[in-house]
């Protein structure tokens, strides 16, 4: 198993997730990465992803999980000489088994287009519409913490199966701040996993 | 130039899929050195739709190899981001380097069908090009068209100032080269327009006077033929997201009603060899998971099963499907199933009887309609039926034996796999009359005949278990027949309709009669006066073009459609339908 790290920016934050499985499949076609397949009645290439990202948004912290036996160095070569402008991989990790992010991958760091200052965030009521109707949800459970990162706003947002997406909170921060932001300016820059009631960056249990 | 990009990207959070705008698809050339001259291939509908286009992809490709010549890309955006441009005051601009269409040399749109039209307008609406040729300025970028509707471009003709007539691999790089050079020697527009109207198959409607006659432009060499190794892989899923490989183009086949059947004519074929090596070429450079062999009749391809033979293998080890579309009944042999994961499999009958096939010239007879339960046999359980409706001479009876084909089909299903439980899924367009067919003379059937014709069929349909029908829209049909055989009238009605708020014609969510009906009746027109018969010795409007298949050639097919005569398949000897001249027929 290799997973490689991966950055999704400029014209590749556009890439919806469903067309973005559809992507990593021809990369790896044309990177000839040799990737074993599934038995089933209809195989497919084996391989894993990190929660999705919400469209739009810049990462610099994704990750694809490959089983191949071809080595780190090669798969991460080979990846990014067929990758369209925006995806492009930092790092390869060898692990044993699949670290199964999907399930595991509990927050992460985005960095927003504001400048850092401190905010109550003991009670936030986020409004978005789904499937027509408008929602209304306090989500103050899902900001673990918000930090100064360069001057700039950082947030770090339950991510995975307990969720909140971060362009949701961008019409309560223009509230805050009196200014515009736009989706396209947010940028997630680390994934983590719960362990013994801390978050762990992801990056530091693959290697 | 740059404070659009930067405006446009704004937007694209807002829009849905803004991966339809954003550009920056693998194998994308690059656009970084300056151009002489460039042209910008609009394609009047959404991006999915675009992108499955064989021949924008063709010439795009072609134009970005010559040196010092550039092509781009626009598509119809949807109406949520042509609300959004118009509130921003942002014009269209192309996918790659986001220039505005209207600033590039030549603009040049691809129209593959006549419910279309109107979103030509849409995109000159947006792009802020005048849409008449005759109203443009000096300076205004030469607007061309392109594409199937070529065959009649009468329509349309006033809002272009060019109209590539026939196949543009070799037309439209030397129409770009010969406007960049006029622009470069300070010629004015008029001198420009001249100097392209001599190009094979370039129609200046502004030059037209008696006499005017203009040649079909023809691929001479098309085993040799430019083709796509590197097509560009769609951001968005488009509606053929696969490597589309083309065997051959023509058909031997003259089914009377195809108008691809006669246009596309003389027949070229590539050879197995090259057919393999693009193929291959064409998947290693895009790591589609799909390759589809793709022509009119594919089992017609002389070397289908050498070319089987070699890319199965290749396609195998890989886990690429493929897909071999368009195959004729005869020809499905249960192993092409085998590697399929489809569960369907879909056959054109398009008559209901043998009598109104021979007068289609559709050969397919009972016997190999009974060939489909080797396809039972093979395990499918659901089949699809592609019919039409109102075809010339048909009756009732020819609609019944629709259902008694279902019936029959059922039958066998039962005999070969004792049990019930087949799908059909029957599909009735309605006729359309298109010119260069034998049956451009035809009358399209009235529209309440339309509604008429279905009801009994759906009413015979509800009989048999396990058969759902549909058909298409009546009032789209009759609209599609009065654009196809048109003339330059309807340029003002087709202005009006798009002023009055008609455009996706082709989406039923979108489309608009009313609007269409008024926008005939305020020029004083009415449909039917373009779907009537017309009379051998009439003028049509498209008669000026040499298509090479004679006109008499298609009055003598009438002709043999009315007695009930099939005419042999190309393959067995030549018909001498007069495509010949065009260039080599390489089946003979």
């Amino acid at each position: 198993m290799i997973v490689l790290k991966y950055q999704k920016r400029d014209e590749a934050r556009f890439i919806s997730h469903i067309d973005l499985l559809r992507h990593i499949s021809r990369i790896l076609l044309r990177a000839e990465i040799p990737v074993k397949r599934s038995n089933g009645f209809n195989p497919h290439a084996l391989v894993f992803f990190s929660p999705p990202l919400a469209l739009g948004v810049t990462s610099m912290a994704e990750y694809l999980t490959i089983d191949t036996d071809m080595p780190a160095e090669e798969v991460l070569t080979r990846f990014n000489a067929s990758t369209p402008n925006g995806l492009h991989a930092i790092c390869a990790y060898g692990c044993e088994k699949n670290p199964n992010l999907q399930a595991r991958v509990s927050a992460a760091d985005y960095i927003y287009p504001y400048p850092y200052r401190e905010i109550d965030f003991s009670r936030v009521v986020i409004e978005y519409q789904k499937k027509g109707e408008t929602v209304k949800e306090d989500v103050s459970s899902k900001i673990f913490s918000a930090r100064d990162e360069d001057g700039m706003l950082c947030l770090r947002l339950a991510t995975g199966g307990v969720n909140l997406r971060p362009d949701r909170l961008l019409a309560t921060l223009d509230g805050i701040y009196g200014i515009k932001g736009s989706v396209t300016d947010i940028i997630k820059t680390a994934q983590y996993v719960a362990a013994d009631g801390k978050f762990v960056d992801v990056d530091d249990i693959l290697s | 130039m740059a404070s659009f990009a930067s405006e446009f990207e704004k937007l694209l959070p807002e829009v849905e899929k803004p991966g339809r705008y954003s550009g920056g698809e693998w194998n994308t050339p690059d656009m970084s050195s300056p151009a002489r001259g460039d042209m910008c291939f609009c394609f009047p509908d959404l991006y999915e739709i675009g992108m499955s286009n064989l021949g924008v992809q063709i010439l795009y490709d072609i134009v970005n190899r010559a040196e010092g010549f550039r092509a781009e890309r626009c598509f119809a955006p949807a109406l949520d981001m042509a609300s959004k441009l118009r509130e921003r005051g942002i014009p269209l601009l192309s996918i790659e380097t986001k220039k505005p269409v209207k600033d590039f040399t030549v603009v040049g749109f691809s129209i593959g069908f006549e419910l279309l039209y109107t979103n030509v307008l849409y995109m000159m609406d947006l792009a802020g090009i005048t849409f008449r040729a005759e109203d443009r300025k000096e300076d205004d970028a030469i607007v061309i068209a392109g594409g199937p509707c070529s065959v009649n471009p009468e329509p349309f003709a006033p809002f272009f100032d060019a109209i590539v007539c026939g196949e543009g691999e070799d037309a439209d790089l030397e129409l770009l080269r010969r406007v960049t050079e006029g622009r470069e020697k300070g010629l004015t527009r008029a001198a420009i327009l001249e100097s392209i109207a001599d190009i094979e198959g370039v129609y200046v409607p502004s030059l037209k006077r008696e006499g005017y006659r203009v040649k079909k432009a023809v691929v001479k060499d098309f085993e040799n033929a430019p083709y796509i190794s590197k097509p560009l892989v769609p951001t968005v899923e488009s509606v053929h997201d696969r490597a589309t490989l083309e065997l051959y183009r023509g058909c031997a086949s003259g089914c009377r009603f195809c108008q691809a059947g006669f246009w596309y004519r003389p027949i070229r074929e590539r050879s197995a060899k090259r057919c393999a090596s693009l193929a291959k070429d064409m998947l290693k450079s895009t790591g589609f998971g799909e390759l589809s062999l793709c022509s009119l009749s594919t089992s017609d391809y002389t070397e289908l099963e050498a070319l089987e033979d070699e890319l199965s293998p290749y396609c195998r080890e890989r886990g690429i499907t493929m897909a071999l579309p368009s195959l004729r009944i005869s020809s499905f042999k249960p192993d092409m199933a085998k590697d399929s994961r489809k569960s369907s499999l879909t056959f054109a009958p398009e008559a209901g009887t043998q009598r109104l096939r021979d007068v289609i010239n559709k050969n397919v007879s009972e016997e190999e309609i009974d060939k489909i339960s080797v396809a039972f046999e093979a395990g499918y359980d659901s089949i699809k039926l592609y019919f039409m409706m109102g075809l010339p001479t048909e009756t009732d009876e020819d609609i019944a034996g629709i259902a008694q084909i279902c019936r029959r089909l059922k039958q066998l299903y039962q005999e070969k796999r004792h049990k019930r439980g087949l799908n059909i899924s029957v599909s009735c367009a309605v006729f359309i009359p298109k010119p260069c067919t034998p049956f451009q003379w035809e009358e399209q059937i009235s529209f309440e005949e339309m509604k008429r014709r279905q009801f009994y069929l759906r009413g015979l349909l509800r009989e048999i278990k396990g058969v759902s029908f549909s058909w298409h829209g009546a009032e789209t049909s009759v609209l599609e027949a009065a654009l196809a055989r048109g003339d330059r009238r309807l340029s003002y009605v087709i202005e009006d309709a798009f002023r009055a708020g008609a455009c996706f014609d082709g989406w039923s969510e979108h489309f608009k009669w009313d609007v269409w009906q008024a926008a005939f009746e305020g020029r004083g027109l009415t449909m039917q006066e373009f779907t009537r018969a017309r009379a051998l010795d009439e003028e049509l409007p498209w008669d000026f073009i040499d298509v090479g298949v004679d006109k008499k050639y298609l009055a003598r097919e009438r002709e043999l459609a009315y007695k009930g005569v099939t005419t042999k398949n190309c393959r067995e000897g030549c018909n001498g339908c007069g495509a010949l001249k065009m260039g080599r027929c390489t089946i003979l």
